[in-house]
């Protein structure tokens, strides 16, 4: 046989087999298989050299020697697929029967028990997540009931990961953040590696406060710091409890499946935490962003005096007002509207806006816009669609917070803060720092604005009016003897009896600047007046009183 | 003849020897002091992998004082291979004997194999020559066969059932392994019977139009065919029955070079396999593991996607000896013992490993080549060939290359029968490097 198509043979055979080795992923593919016996036929004709003088035995020995040959190439060849080419498909793989048994690969799964996952605390150093040792594993365990869902469950067994033990998981391995030499180390002689802590703004003692007002009411709380927007309380309820979703071995997982099982098929979805997942109408206490673009785009000021006669027709619809204090009294300054939280005039307002610089300025608040922060959040709309605003009737429900605006409660408090930071929304901060093993903080999210939506003017006037209706108009409730408390509550009409109701608020010293803003929402809570209200206010009230730690 | 008896020193054997014997040293240190985790450790406690580094320099000495000049790549390759298969026994009886008492013993059995393997490859070498057994082999051809045939067939009225196959018989305390034994007497056999009938294979014989192949051809190859087949069906050892008909085409393609009874033979036992495949239940799960294990992962399908789950973890370099996790796959002391190296010493490991087999392999057919006595050489390319053949079949069905059928992997799997016998077939083939060579 020509030696050139010897040659031909051998490329085509190291070509088959890097092409297979490249496009065929499934590492169960008879493809592949098919490809092998091919790239072993051709490397056969590659090899059958002509083997001229020499005796019959030695030339067929030496045939019998290329096809030995041969066929531990190609056995290596498969090595180098199952070993490098395809290690990761291959060593993470996993299955499940319908019986519920599983089949994963035990290195993999017995990896995170042999690290030493960091530790999760609150910003006074309170165990969140934490790790013991029993036997060479590490344990994880999760002892505040109130926070454990913020930290998210870790199991890596069955679930995987969620919430911060997901979104810091590298962190928490030491496959980052630590000592880059210290890690090679550690690779180096087989020694677990031990994970930074991560400690958080959040304290436990105000998340246990807010989470025993929710009570067994669905719902969320959030606190934050309206200067570096650092969330001090991010209370959810419904919650879980990420320890009975931890196990021990591959095997033993009945109980934690159960206990999946009764969260996933649980119609109040536990697993969904509100503070940062649920998405709600924001009702009234939209109001107080109406006015604020309105201000911002100088169609009014909080003196603008508005029409409410108890009527409003747009377009042939006529709306109905409420809350007027005295059905005397027909007009009505922007500031009086906020503060006895009126629909015709914020729906006025918001006919002065328009549907398309309503759009454009609900877009520099974060509407439609992911909020940078450590958990995922539920992107917050202002419309499901541009074209929705194309309507007058729909710009006007929009205008005092109905229409089709959904918002998230931390994207809630945090435009609230804005307005008492002088316009800045401070992106959300959860972790504060990162700690390495040996102690030294390797990292530590900066405090940023993340919008600047109106200027500090506006923002003061919208604060003013929010101080206002808890000191004179409908959200006296509100009012923290010794404190400088601004407010607006919110009852979002959901179409079934009782509302989701809302309470947005901030807190002060008397004289000075609000210190934490406040966004507390009941699910089919009633009147914004009643419950949220009363968790908000107190929750502001607890949060002056536990100063952070002096760092 | 005489300067055949001086005595010499065997340098490059000696050189070659230095390697198995460092790494059993060091190899052993590390499985001692990775559980340990700390640098605490004696002379003593290295006192098997000294005495085996002793053996093979000892053995090699001997040799030399016995002024045998034949090969010196045979006794450093098998020590290296069987060396291999020490640490990897040592490393997984902890392991082993953790999930399940009845390896509480296995390490320090496959020592005693070990050594009862060396003393009998030193033997070989020692003794063959001068006792005259290989020309008492080639003379008994047919006692030994049916001998052989007998052995085999035994398994199946006292044979002892594990996994399914009956490979095994009872003799007092022990369990024997009859294929093991088999493959040696089978080399023998054919190679005698080849060698005598070697003109009348290479003529053909008519039937009217039709051109036959000889009659010698026929008879054995009907035989070898019904003795495999016979292995696979009643004995349910699919390994050996490939084993057995793959020593059987190569040497009578060696002693032939007759390509088309190769052709024809694989074809005809490929077709018997096939029809085996719809069968046999075992066969087709088999068949089923090799084309996607993944179908029945938990059951049928465990024992591959674990190997697979090992050799992934280990990578380029693998974990580490002592590092891995090889205990979880079942059968990893015999049938899976490659996963094992490939977890723990990687890629590069399993192909050292490999490269091992090809090397002995590739020097046992340089020592055919090299005999002058056409008996011989068939002798040293059948033996060659078991341990080519051997390698291939195992590595390919741990690998997945082909469908798997249990047999150990050469010198390295936990089995008394296997270890002897291999280290008997390296003894004769390092005798056979011996006599006479070509001019």
């Amino acid at each position: 046989m020509p030696s050139i198509i010897r040659i031909l043979c051998g490329i085509a055979s190291a070509a088959l087999l890097g092409w297979g080795l490249a496009t065929i992923d499934d590492v169960s593919d008879a493809r592949w298989l098919t490809i092998l016996g091919m790239a072993w036929l051709l490397l056969l004709l590659a090899t059958y050299l002509p083997l001229p003088n020499m005796p019959q035995f030695s030339r067929s020995l030496i045939r019998i020697a290329i096809v030995f040959a041969t066929v531990l190439a190609i056995v290596s060849v498969q090595l180098i697929r199952i070993q490098v080419v395809q290690q990761d498909a291959i060593a993470y793989r996993s299955a499940q029967t319908d019986d519920g048994d599983a089949i994963a690969n035990p290195r993999v799964v017995l990896t995170p028990l042999e690290n030493q996952r960091g530790e999760i605390m609150d910003r006074d150093g309170v165990a969140i997540a934490a790790t013991m040792e029993q036997d060479g594993n590490y344990y994880r365990s999760w002892p505040n009931d109130a926070t454990s869902y913020v930290a998210g469950y870790h199991s890596p067994f069955l679930f995987g990961s969620s919430g911060l033990e997901l979104t810091y998981a590298d962190v928490l391995t030491g496959q980052a953040g630590n000592n880059p030499i210290s890690r090679l180390f550690n690779n180096l002689l087989h020694q677990p590696q031990q994970g930074s802590d991560i400690t958080l703004t959040l304290d436990t003692d105000l998340q246990e406060s807010a989470q025993a007002m929710l009570g067994d009411q669905n719902g969320a709380v959030v606190v934050v710091d309206v200067d570096t927007g650092d969330i001090v309380v991010m209370a959810s309820s419904p919650a879980y409890d990420p320890n009975q979703l931890f196990t021990t071995s591959p095997t033993a997982n009945a109980d934690a499946q159960a206990y999946w099982d009764t969260l996933i098929e649980d119609t109040d979805a536990p697993l969904v935490t509100r503070a940062n997942l649920g998405l709600y109408t924001p009702g009234s206490t939209f109001k107080t962003i109406t006015a604020a673009i309105a201000i911002e785009l100088g169609y009014a000021d909080p003196d603008s005096v508005y029409t409410d006669d108890g009527e409003l027709v747009i377009d042939g619809r006529v709306l109905e007002g409420q809350n007027r204090p005295d059905v005397s009294q027909t007009q009505w300054t922007l500031r009086e509207g906020i503060m006895w939280s009126l629909n015709i005039v914020l729906a006025q307002v918001g006919l002065q806006i328009g549907g398309d610089e309503f759009w454009l300025m609900a877009q520099r608040f974060g509407f439609g816009q992911d909020v940078p922060f450590d958990l995922p959040v539920s992107q917050s709309q202002l419309a499901s669609d541009r074209s929705f605003l194309d309507s007058s009737n729909a710009v006007a429900d929009t205008g005092f917070g109905q229409g089709e605006i959904q918002v998230s409660p931390l994207h809630m408090a945090v435009i609230t803060a804005g307005f008492a930071n002088d316009g800045a929304m401070m992106e959300p901060r959860l972790v504060d720092q990162i700690v390495s093993p040996d102690g030294s903080v390797t990292g530590s999210p900066p405090v940023e604005t993340w919008l600047t939506p109106i200027s500090p003017e506006t923002a003061t006037q919208v604060e003013a009016m929010m101080i206002d209706t808890v000191n004179a108009g409908s959200v006296q409730a509100a009012q923290v003897p010794g404190y400088l408390v601004g407010g607006k509550t919110g009852t979002a009409e959901t179409g079934v009896e009782t509302p989701h109701s809302w309470f947005i608020g901030f807190i002060g010293p008397q004289e000075g600047e609000p210190r934490y803003a406040v966004a507390a929402v009941l699910e089919f809570g009633g009147s914004g007046l009643t419950g949220p209200v009363s968790i908000g206010r107190d929750m502001l009230a607890q949060t002056m009183e536990s100063p952070p730690p002096s760092d | 003849m005489a300067s055949r008896y001086r005595p010499t020193f065997r340098t490059t054997e000696f050189g070659l020897l230095l390697f198995p014997a460092l790494t059993a040293i060091i190899g052993l240190a590390i499985i001692l002091l990775v559980p340990r985790a700390t640098l605490d450790w004696s002379w003593t406690e290295l006192w098997t992998s000294l005495a085996f580094a002793g053996a093979v320099i000892v053995m090699s000495l001997t040799l030399g004082l016995r002024g045998f000049r034949g090969d010196q790549t045979i006794l450093p390759l098998t020590a290296m291979i069987a060396l291999i298969g020490m640490l990897m026994i040592q490393r997984l009886h902890p392991d082993l004997a953790a999930r399940d008492p009845g390896f509480s013993t296995i390490a320090q059995r496959h020592l005693m194999y070990l050594g009862v393997g060396l003393a009998v490859m030193w033997l070989s070498v020692m003794l063959l020559g001068p006792l005259g057994l290989i020309r008492w082999l080639q003379r008994y051809r047919y006692l030994l066969i049916l001998g052989a045939t007998a052995l085999q067939m035994s398994t199946f009225f006292l044979g002892t059932e594990v996994y399914g196959a009956k490979l095994w018989i009872d003799v007092g305390p022990i369990q024997i392994q009859p294929s093991e034994i088999v493959k040696l007497a089978l080399v023998a056999f054919l190679a005698s019977y080849l060698d005598e009938n070697r003109d009348m294979l290479k003529s053909s014989w008519n039937v009217g139009p039709m051109k036959l192949p000889p009659i010698p051809y026929l008879i054995p190859m009907g035989v070898m065919w019904a003795m495999s087949l016979l292995t696979l069906v009643v004995l349910n050892d699919l390994g050996s029955a490939l084993l057995f008909f793959g020593i059987f085409i190569s040497m009578l393609y060696v002693a032939t070079g007759g390509l088309v009874y190769v052709v024809v033979g694989l074809g005809s036992f490929a077709a018997a396999c096939y029809g085996a495949w719809f069968a046999f239940d075992r066969v087709g799960i088999r068949v089923q593991n090799w084309l996607n294990p993944w179908q029945d992962p938990l059951v049928t399908g465990f024992q591959p996607v674990h190997s697979d789950y090992a050799l992934a973890s280990g990578g380029v370099f693998g974990v580490g000896l002592g590092y891995g996790s090889p205990a979880y796959i079942p059968a990893v002391e015999t049938d899976y013992i490659f996963s094992a190296i490939g977890e723990e010493l990687g890629l590069l490991g399993a192909l050292a490993v490999i490269a091992l087999y090809l090397f002995f392999v590739l020097r046992g057919f340089t020592i055919a080549i090299r005999a002058r006595d056409g008996y011989i050489q068939l002798v040293a390319a059948g033996l060659s060939s078991i341990i080519g053949i051997q390698a291939i079949i195992i590595l390919g069905g741990v690998t997945r290359v082909i469908p798997l059928t249990g047999i150990t992997l050469p010198l390295i799997s936990y089995g008394g029968s296997a270890l002897i016998t291999n280290f008997a077939l390296a003894g004769m083939l390092l005798y056979v490097s011996g006599l006479p060579k070509r001019a």
